[in-house]
């Protein structure tokens, strides 16, 4: 028995749990990548999100974030700290079977990897998902980026049995400091995703459509470089109303992302939900407070029976 | 849901490393692993990983899954410490896993392994002079002592969240020490405060409801440390640790989290008998021609011994363990004619279990085997039909060489148990 080869110096363990959250996980992007990895890539493809024997009520979560050079540190903040957001839903009972998504929103106009989109998973393959993103770092300048492709795929490209059995809806988080483009572009669905549309989808209608299929959010983390910026604020609220959230701390967008699921599972108020970040040392609760405070609800009755799957007249979210 | 106990079924380093990390490389009934669990032990533990590509990495306190991407959580019957844990960590880093400590969870109950724990270790061991235990100097039986003696004064990995708690126990504990051993040499208390709350703000602290919810993600691996000869009331004593090395800590965990007994029992031995440290290793024979890289010789167990497969030792293993479903046999690539087997003692086939905490008949027991003569009969042709037979349980996986590809499984359905799940297999929330 016994190797003992690891050295238990206590001046030297400090700095290294330092240095340790800095470290980059981007393995694949680091490495030079600049093309989507083949697991990412959404053309022509369908994430699912399925009940099993081990996981009898699934419920949806996807974590989109924008990785383009306007959002400076915040995804390689998020990568550390991303792999614990199923810890944390598991371990304060926040949502019984959480299966999770991780994808990547680029520029489809100007940059080679528009979107990048994981599988939906239970176990730690999220966190390798979350290692073959590729960031793009360049950014248009234009204070726009394509949002309103990724929630295109997320409203025709994911099959949730959380949705579809059981009507309710999953999460979509949405990470970003910037605009989304008026509409949904044909040919660029045709370019990234594969699929053929007879006409551009207006931003309005394609948000109305993926909030039918998933409670959404839009994360406006402080330290991006348009964040505070009223323009881009205003935009989001006006698509999703409270739902977009300003975030004082990039560092706590894992536990803003849990509490609101805790929130939207009626597992906790907002005051039990602050509490379990305080019994875990979280030192955010004072930004996640702020943040979700105008969020806080008494849980979510949806009914989706029977609706379609796609929408295709007016916006009809008030139904649900 | 089917989870796996691995336990040592010798004195340790019998390959509990390679086997973790082949079933977490080839998953468990054809689904992955989703955690491996630490459930006795500390960062003594040193189980050997090589990766076909070549890279290794000896775990100490991170499962040995670690290279396949699995979660390691760290039990309340874990010691952990903290500052070794980091190094480790900077390691697994170095050989391609950057991210080891985003995938670990610690609960808050286990016991914390202190500078000035593992001080007055060496300090004790070294004022043993020729009748040392083996003990690895790391304070692991240090602290286990010291919670025994002191259970509300003992440094908790959850009072790294507290430096004011942690503050006032680790000075009780300093002053104590030094007041029984002597000066120690040891970093200041502050030092120590900044170090260990570095390590509550990076890693996650989880309470006791933590695995339940991990053991309904999916079929996780349960890892010991050390070996079941070694058990702190079935050893032989006082050449044993101060930890409960067979399934015990493990079957807890699985009847709090309610899936009592709902797990294949996996014991693992290697062909040749080994011991790193002082003690009795009945079969020892200076004169095989083997070497261990993993075990050099060092100032805490002097070399690393080798003996001849001890049927009689590894019989009495699983009996105190409780059974086992089927045992893993390691290191076949190394069988040859020089090995020999050892079917029953001068005086004895079968060593009777003893009544937990009779350390006495334990002591007198170890006497007995200082001067036990084993017999040997050749090593035989069928290693795992002759472990079988000898043992009275099924050898269901063989290793040839020190990665995940040199292993086979000899029974296919091994880890399908036949004892039915317990109902519904989701812990209340």
């Amino acid at each position: 028995m016994g190797s003992g080869v690891w050295s238990t110096d206590v001046y030297d363990a400090a700095d290294r749990y330092r240095r340790s959250t800095g470290k980059s996980a981007f393995a694949y992007s680091d490495s030079g990548a600049r093309t989507v990895h083949p697991k990412l890539d959404p053309r022509g493809a369908v994430r699912e999100s399925r009940d099993s024997a081990e996981h009898p009520e699934s419920i949806s979560i996807a974590v989109l974030f924008d990785v383009t050079g306007s959002m400076g540190h915040v995804p390689r903040v998020l990568q550390t700290k991303l792999p614990k957001l199923l810890g944390l839903l598991l371990r304060n009972g926040y949502a019984r079977d959480p299966q999770i998504l991780f994808g990547a929103i680029g520029d489809a106009t100007c940059d080679r990897v528009p979107l990048q989109i994981g599988q939906f998973e239970s176990d730690n393959r999220m966190d390798d998902d979350l290692s073959r993103i590729v960031l793009e770092g360049g950014g248009g300048g234009q204070m726009t980026e394509s949002y309103e492709l990724a929630l295109y795929y997320m409203a025709r490209h994911t099959e949730l049995d959380c949705f579809t059995r059981r009507g309710r809806r999953g999460y979509l988080f949405v990470i970003g400091d910037e605009l989304a483009y008026d509409r949904v572009k044909a040919r660029e669905v045709r370019n990234v995703c594969g699929d053929d549309l007879s006409e551009d989808i207006p931003i309005r209608r394609i948000v109305s459509e993926v909030r039918r299929k998933f409670d959404t959010y839009y994360l406006l983390p402080r330290g991006a470089s348009h964040a505070g910026n009223a323009k881009v604020l205003d935009f989001w609220r006006g698509l999703l109303g409270q739902n977009a959230i300003e975030l004082d701390d990039p560092n706590a967008v894992c536990e803003t992302i849990a509490l609101a699921v805790g929130l939207g599972e009626a597992a906790i108020d907002l005051d039990a939900g602050l509490s379990d970040l305080a019994a875990a040392g979280s030192t955010v609760a004072a930004s996640v407070s702020s943040a979700l405070a105008p969020v806080e609800r008494g849980g979510r009755v949806l009914s989706t029976w029977g609706l379609p799957t796609t929408l295709h007249g007016d916006d009809r979210i008030s139904r649900l | 849901m089917n989870h796996v106990l691995v336990a040592d079924l010798g004195y340790g380093d019998a390959g509990k490393g390679t086997v973790v990390d082949w079933l977490c490389a080839k998953g468990i009934d054809g689904r992955p692993v989703a955690a491996v669990v630490r459930y006795n032990g500390g960062g003594q533990a040193g189980h050997s990983v090589v990766l076909p590509d070549g890279r290794r990495h000896v775990f100490a306190q991170f499962g040995a899954g670690t290279l396949r991407g699995v979660h390691t959580h760290l039990s309340r019957f874990m010691v952990v410490d903290p500052l070794a844990l980091v190094v480790e960590a900077d390691h697994l880093a170095d050989v391609g896993v950057p991210d080891a400590l985003d995938r670990l969870t610690v609960e808050g109950d286990a016991l914390l392994a202190t500078p000035y724990h593992r001080a007055a270790n060496r300090a004790r061991e070294i004022a043993r002079g020729a009748h040392r235990h083996g003990s690895c100097g790391k304070g692991v039986g240090e602290a286990m002592g010291y919670a025994l003696a002191h259970p509300s004064d003992a440094p908790r990995v959850a009072d790294a969240q507290a430096p004011g708690v942690l503050r006032a126990k680790l000075t009780l504990l300093r002053d104590r020490l030094v007041d029984e051993l002597g000066p120690l040499d040891v970093p200041p208390i502050e030092a120590t405060v900044h170090a260990f709350g570095a390590f509550a703000a990076r890693v996650p602290i989880v309470s006791r409801a933590f695995l339940g919810n991990l053991l309904a993600v999916g079929p996780v691996v349960f890892e010991g440390a050390q070996g079941v000869l070694l058990d702190e009331w079935h050893g032989f004593h006082p050449y044993t640790t101060w930890s409960t090395t067979t399934f015990d800590n493990a079957e807890t965990l699985l009847v709090e989290a309610g899936q009592a007994g709902n797990a294949t029992r996996l014991g693992v031995l290697r062909v040749v008998t080994t011991r790193h440290g002082a003690g009795p290793l009945v079969t020892e024979d200076p004169g095989l021609p083997l070497t261990d890289p993993n075990n050099p010789t060092n100032r805490w167990q002097g070399r690393f011994r080798f003996g001849h497969f001890d049927a009689v030792a590894h019989r009495y293993a699983i009996e105190v363990c409780g059974g086992v479903d089927g045992i893993a046999l390691t290191h076949l690539d190394i069988v040859s004619p020089a090995l020999k087997f050892c079917d029953r003692y001068d005086w004895t086939d079968r060593l009777l279990p003893g009544p937990v905490g009779d350390l006495a008949r334990q002591e007198a027991l170890t006497r007995r085997l200082f001067s036990t003569r084993p017999r040997f009969s050749n090593g035989p042709v069928d290693w795992p039909s002759a472990v079988s037979a000898a043992l009275d349980a099924p050898v269901v996986i063989t290793s040839h060489g020190p990665t995940a590809e040199g292993k086979q499984v000899l029974r296919p359905n091994w880890a399908a148990r036949a004892h039915p799940a317990t109902a519904g297999g989701h812990p209340a929330r």
